[in-house]
């Protein structure tokens, strides 16, 4: 059943809480779109926020291939998303100790090859311990790198961070120019005050474009990993390494290869926050970016693309959002211990009622064709079937 | 074909006739500006604190501020808070010819990630043509880099001190830039008679931008030169390091939280050499968690008001009454920030920010009658003057922005003595 | 100098060894890492930080530290004890989640208690309001430069866990909680009221931590995320020493409360390699940075840590 022709069933179909989140999104995104239209949200900063929402949901598909996907507890998320930023910075930037001037698009492959060196770095000493123990081990080794790229000035600019850094598409024939190409759009005809979309605006749409993209790929790669036989041999491993070592399965080279999977992702987020950003610094590999990311894995569903992508988008409403909160003066706290109790209250609700999160990943495994083929409700039993009778 | 297809195709086609129309329609209404103008030009739009409605005579001037509420560096964020407040009083007390000034302050939480959204919502969302901010030179850094510049806004910073943002003449600071400190302080040094130097710079860009302007200034020898983290529990290691550099000068160059627990390292160890700090080793906060006589005789170089000035007086006293405490220098940038805007506002053309990005140097410089508070530098304006005709006097000092946005320095030096800080000289940088 | 960092990597070990006792000792009975361990630190020393303000000095000292502190460290180890019993049953008794769920969970106990910490207190530094003391006379011959307090400090961890040894090796409750660290379920088939062991584990564990930051605010100073920031040092030290051994965590406390003091060595340590250059050494920078590869290095060759007990998840 497609949504387009027969919606009514495709509701049906849905879980309740799959039901939940969409009836959630479409709410959210008509409200986001009146306020774009009445001028209540500025375009350029919509378009920013979603940005910054696509780059937390590749974080999140990254996280997930490790942790939703082979049950690694892996708290060296920020540690990837800096070797990626980095990487692509050192390689591009006009103030880059090591380099500059390079295409970015190159800058890409270097960040990706350094943050699949990371991953054997940290992956080797690590994978072979017990779950908590690689938690703990990680966030250390996290902390290690952040600590050299803070003080190896000579490797990283030190505290100074890199400046200068350009577009993703510079050198690119036409999307170079494009947001200086484009024409400012003036639109007057809805109440509110008028809206201009000018150059801010283009550029803006540009990284959008950019992460929406990434954003897919990662999406359709991810899918397509997770109902392979690879994505099965690491939901065995996950549930039970005992009985996949059982099989004949070499677990640790399975677990190492979705280490650097997900460290991957993570350092195309990281590619991306460079060039949006356009100023890196040691700053950026704050464990703090870690427990977001990690939140919005759980929320979404540990081991759902889908979840990923939902908990990206709820952790920069709830980032951003409590942001507005400024506004109403009379909550007698402080903004930022608010968010940082909002966060923590989350997590134990999360874990106490619903720790599967909000989209758990079954649904996800389930081939569309074997659903819609399935009789509905059997005309015989199964003996029936089986001495070769046929339906109508 | 069947008559599924044909309802399917239907409603396919009916949803995108409907959604081309859409466009369309909005197409219709549009029209494209020639010249594809920035999307940055400050609207009134409604600001935080007493935004009455949209009727445009009346509503008020909204400006946007970017503050480090959170973070390592809230102890600045809060003297800023307080500066502003008291200066926003003042202003809205004389008015902006009829109308009020807001401000709509966001948080960076003392990091460039926090500081780049805050920036992206203040210039983007709440479109405002003048931001104050950031806390640290390397957000603010970061925030030009990644939003203010290439737009028109005009960013001005209350307390960044690193030598990097004279490179930037769009980016326009109020604290003096730290080369005047470094120079001083390495002539203080070599005053003092000591030829080696044992130096501990916290690990930022504040940090590293100083140290490295004073081991250009310093001629004599670094017997130790080592950065430390912020935030650190214990520093007994670095204490102990510096001791056993065998230089009897040591300098420092961090924060106040983690200067005195290095102070009380110091005492626990016995440990007694000559002390001299750069701006953000002093503070109230040093003063109440070092014991008596840890300090003695500790020589501070820091960006000062003038003291003996009225306006400054002025501005502490009622600083005292209302906070309980002695202003410090970042309570009077941010002051000094926010009538500085008010009085380009005033003499701009418009409330742009190409238009106040013209007048805001102006505003602080020397031609024009000297005023010392906003009320007079207001009254001129609104009597037809321009940005020339106007040279606030700030309470952080005469201000006089240059070209690359740097105010001057002026510098006081302190000296602890029985534990409280008494200036002993001045210099103008 | 080296016996200066040596006594320096005493009275440090001797905070660290609090934090990672209590930390082990939770960890072997309710079966998870928690992760809120620091925070529970956090709340110990503000706890005494109130109590000292409102109790004052009362006359008489010891070691330098007035009677009145005294009360606020039992008083802050009170608190501890009783918000980790409280969390223990409002939030970690209904879970269903398994011992990763656990110590996800606790990641956001430890949020919440350092944010209520910070709303209530500000994010600024403060100290406790006790005269600062000058280093002991008899020992400065020696190159070591310490003061009553920090002795005061390396005492009051000694008197802790010797109190902890005899509990646990000579009492009923220290009897039961070795079984139930060893074996669950046997305790539980062998009469063991397994619930009311774990109760008094979490009030010794975060009693104990109380008592680290307490010494903690002394030592250094008083900051919502003081705990926090020690965290990592302290589970460093537990999985060095071996999760699951109470003594393993011990050692391991002070092994990693050693190393952090005792980096000052490595400055020079490019001069001893035959290859390396000469000036080259390991700058303080990196104290906390070695603790963590040290701890990797030993995982590498022993997986359960020095002491471990080699038992899975």
């Amino acid at each position: 059943m497609s949504l387009v022709s027969d919606p009514k069933g495709y509701w049906a179909d849905l879980t309740r809480p799959e039901q939940g989140v969409l009836a959630f999104v479409l709410g959210f995104a008509l409200l986001l779109l009146l306020g774009l239209l009445t001028g209540g949200i500025g375009p350029s900063y919509f378009l920013f926020l979603v940005g910054l929402a696509g780059m937390y949901s590749l974080l999140s598909f990254g996280l997930n291939v490790q942790w939703g996907y082979s049950g690694l507890i892996n708290f060296s998320v920020a540690a990837f998303f800096g070797i990626g930023a980095y990487g692509t910075a050192l390689a591009s930037a006009s103030s880059s100790p090591l380099a500059g001037g390079i295409p970015p698009v190159v800058g890409l492959f270097v960040a990706l090859v350094l943050a699949g060196v990371l991953a054997l770095l940290i992956g080797i000493p690590t994978l072979r311990l017990r779950a908590d123990y690689l938690a703990i081990a990680s966030i250390g080794l996290a902390e290690v790198v952040r600590i050299i790229i803070l003080n190896e000035g000579w490797l990283t600019n030190g505290s100074a961070g890199v400046r200068g850094i350009p577009g993703f598409f510079e050198g690119w024939p036409v999307l170079e120019t494009f947001p200086e190409t484009m024409p400012g759009v003036i639109i007057t005809a809805l109440p509110g005050p008028t809206i201009v979309l000018g150059t801010n605006f283009w550029q803006a749409l540009l990284n959008v474009a950019l992460v929406l993209t990434l954003v897919g790929i990662c999406y359709l790669v991810l899918r397509r990993v997770h109902r392979s036989p690879w994505g099965r041999v690491l939901r065995t491993i996950r549930s039970d390494e005992d009985a996949a070592r059982a099989l004949g399965k070499n677990t640790y080279s399975y677990k190492m290869q979705a280490f650097v999977l997900g460290s991957l992702i993570m350092a195309l987020a990281g590619v991306f926050y460079a060039h949006l950003n356009l100023y890196v610094g040691p700053g950026d590999l704050n464990p703090i970016t870690t427990f977001y990311v990690w939140v919005a894995v759980i929320l979404g569903g540990s081991g759902s693309n889908r979840g990923a992508l939902f908990g990206g988008f709820v952790i920069v409403a709830i980032q951003q959002g409590t942001r507005f909160l400024n506004e109403f003066g009379w909550i007698p706290v402080d903004v930022a211990p608010l968010r940082l109790l909002l966060i923590g209250v989350i997590i134990v609700l999360l874990m106490r009622f619903r720790p599967q999160g909000v989209l758990p990943p079954q649904r996800e495994l389930i081939w569309r064709g074997v659903v819609d083929d399935a009789p509905s409700q059997p005309e015989r039993g199964v003996r029936g079937s089986k001495a070769g009778e046929s339906d109508d | 074909m069947s008559r599924d297809t044909i309802r399917e195709l239907d409603r396919r086609t009916l949803l995108t006739l409907a959604g081309t129309a859409g466009i369309a329609g909005i197409a219709g209404c549009s029209t494209t500006d020639s010249d594809g103008g920035d999307g940055g030009d400050g609207g009134d739009g409604g600001g935080s604190d007493g935004g009455d409605g949209g009727d445009g005579g009346s509503s008020p001037y909204t400006i946007g501020m970017i503050d480090s509420l959170t973070g390592s560096l809230s102890a600045f964020g809060e003297r800023n808070q307080r500066g502003k407040d008291l200066a926003l009083a003042a202003v809205n007390e004389v008015g902006l010819d009829g109308r009020e000034l807001a401000i709509t302050v966001e948080d960076s939480e003392s990091e460039n990630q926090g500081g780049v959204s805050a920036a992206q919502k203040l210039v983007n969302q709440d479109r405002v043509p003048f931001v104050i901010g950031a806390v640290g030179s390397g957000v603010s850094l970061a925030i030009y880099e990644s939003v203010i510049s290439g737009t028109d806004v005009v960013q001005l910073s209350q307390n960044s001190t690193g030598l990097g943002l004279t490179d930037f003449p769009g980016l326009l600071r109020m604290s003096p830039t730290g080369r005047t400190q470094a120079t001083a302080l390495a002539n203080i040094i070599a005053d003092d008679g000591y030829d080696e130097v044992a130096l501990t710079y916290v690990n930022n860009n504040y940090g590293s931008s100083l140290a490295d302007a004073f081991k250009n200034a310093w001629d004599g020898d670094l017997a130790y030169d080592n950065p430390h983290d912020q935030d650190q529990q214990s520093y007994s290691g670095l204490v102990s390091e510096m001791n056993g550099s065998g230089a009897d000068a040591w300098l420092f160059i961090t924060y106040q939280a983690e200067y005195a627990t290095m102070v009380n390292e110091m005492f626990s160890n016995g440990y007694e050499p000559q002390l001299y700090g750069a701006d953000s080793v002093s503070g109230d906060n040093v003063l109440e968690n070092t014991p008596e006589g840890s300090m003695d005789g500790m020589k501070i170089v820091v960006p000062s008001a003038p003291v003996e000035e009225q306006n400054y007086q002025d501005f502490a006293s009622q600083f005292e009454s209302e906070y309980d405490e002695a202003p410090t220098a970042w309570s009077a940038y941010a002051y000094d920030c926010v009538v500085t805007a008010a009085l380009s506002i005033l003499a701009a053309d418009e409330f742009t920010g190409a238009a106040l990005s013209e007048v805001v140097r102006d505003v602080t410089r020397p031609e024009g009658e000297q005023v010392t508070s906003f009320e007079a530098g207001a009254e001129i304006l609104v009597d037809g003057g321009s940005a020339s005709d106007v040279d606030y006097q700030g309470v952080s000092g005469p201000i006089d922005l240059d070209e690359n946005g740097d105010p001057v320095g002026f510098l006081q030096i302190t000296e602890v003595q029985n534990h409280s800080y008494e200036g002993i000289g001045f210099i103008e940088g | 100098m080296v016996l200066d960092l040596l006594a320096n990597g005493l009275i440090y070990s001797s905070i660290i060894v609090l934090g990672s006792i209590g930390l082990s000792l939770v960890y072997s009975i309710a079966g998870f890492a928690n992760f809120a361990h620091g925070d529970t630190m956090t709340v110990g020393a503000y706890s005494a930080l109130v109590t000292f303000g409102a109790v004052g000095g009362l006359g008489g000292a010891i070691l330098g530290l007035p009677f009145g502190f005294f009360v606020a460290l039992a008083v802050g180890i009170a608190m501890a004890a009783v918000v980790a019993v409280v969390t223990e049953k409002v939030v970690y008794e209904g879970l269903d989640v398994g011992s990763i769920g656990l110590l996800i969970t606790s990641i956001g106990i430890a949020f919440v208690y350092r944010a209520v910490i910070q709303m209530g207190f500000s994010s600024d530094f403060t100290r406790y309001d006790i005269q600062a003391l000058r280093p002991i006379e008899a020992l400065l011959p020696y190159g070591i430069r310490v003061t009553e307090h920090d002795v005061a400090i390396f005492v009051s961890a000694v008197v802790l866990v010797t109190g902890l040894h005899v509990l646990l090796q000579y009492t009923d409750l220290g009897r039961k909680m070795r079984a139930m660290a060893d074996n669950p379920d046997l305790a539980r088939v062998s009469g063991i009221r397994t619930d009311r062991v774990k109760l008094w584990t979490w009030v010794i564990g975060a009693g104990l931590a109380g008592a680290g930051g307490v010494f903690l605010g002394l030592y250094g100073r008083l900051a919502p995320r003081m705990g926090f920031d020690l965290l990592l040092v302290i589970f460093a030290a537990v999985i060095l020493g071996g999760i699951g051994s109470v003594y393993g965590a011990m050692l391991g406390g002070v092994l990693i409360g050693m190393i952090n003091q005792l980096t000052p060595l490595l400055s020079g340590v490019g001069a001893l390699l035959p290859i390396v250059p000469d000036g080259w050494g390991i700058g303080l920078e990196y104290a906390n940075a070695l603790a963590f590869l040290i701890m990797v290095v030993v995982l590498l060759f022993r997986p359960n840590g020095i002491a471990g007990d080699g038992e899975g998840t």
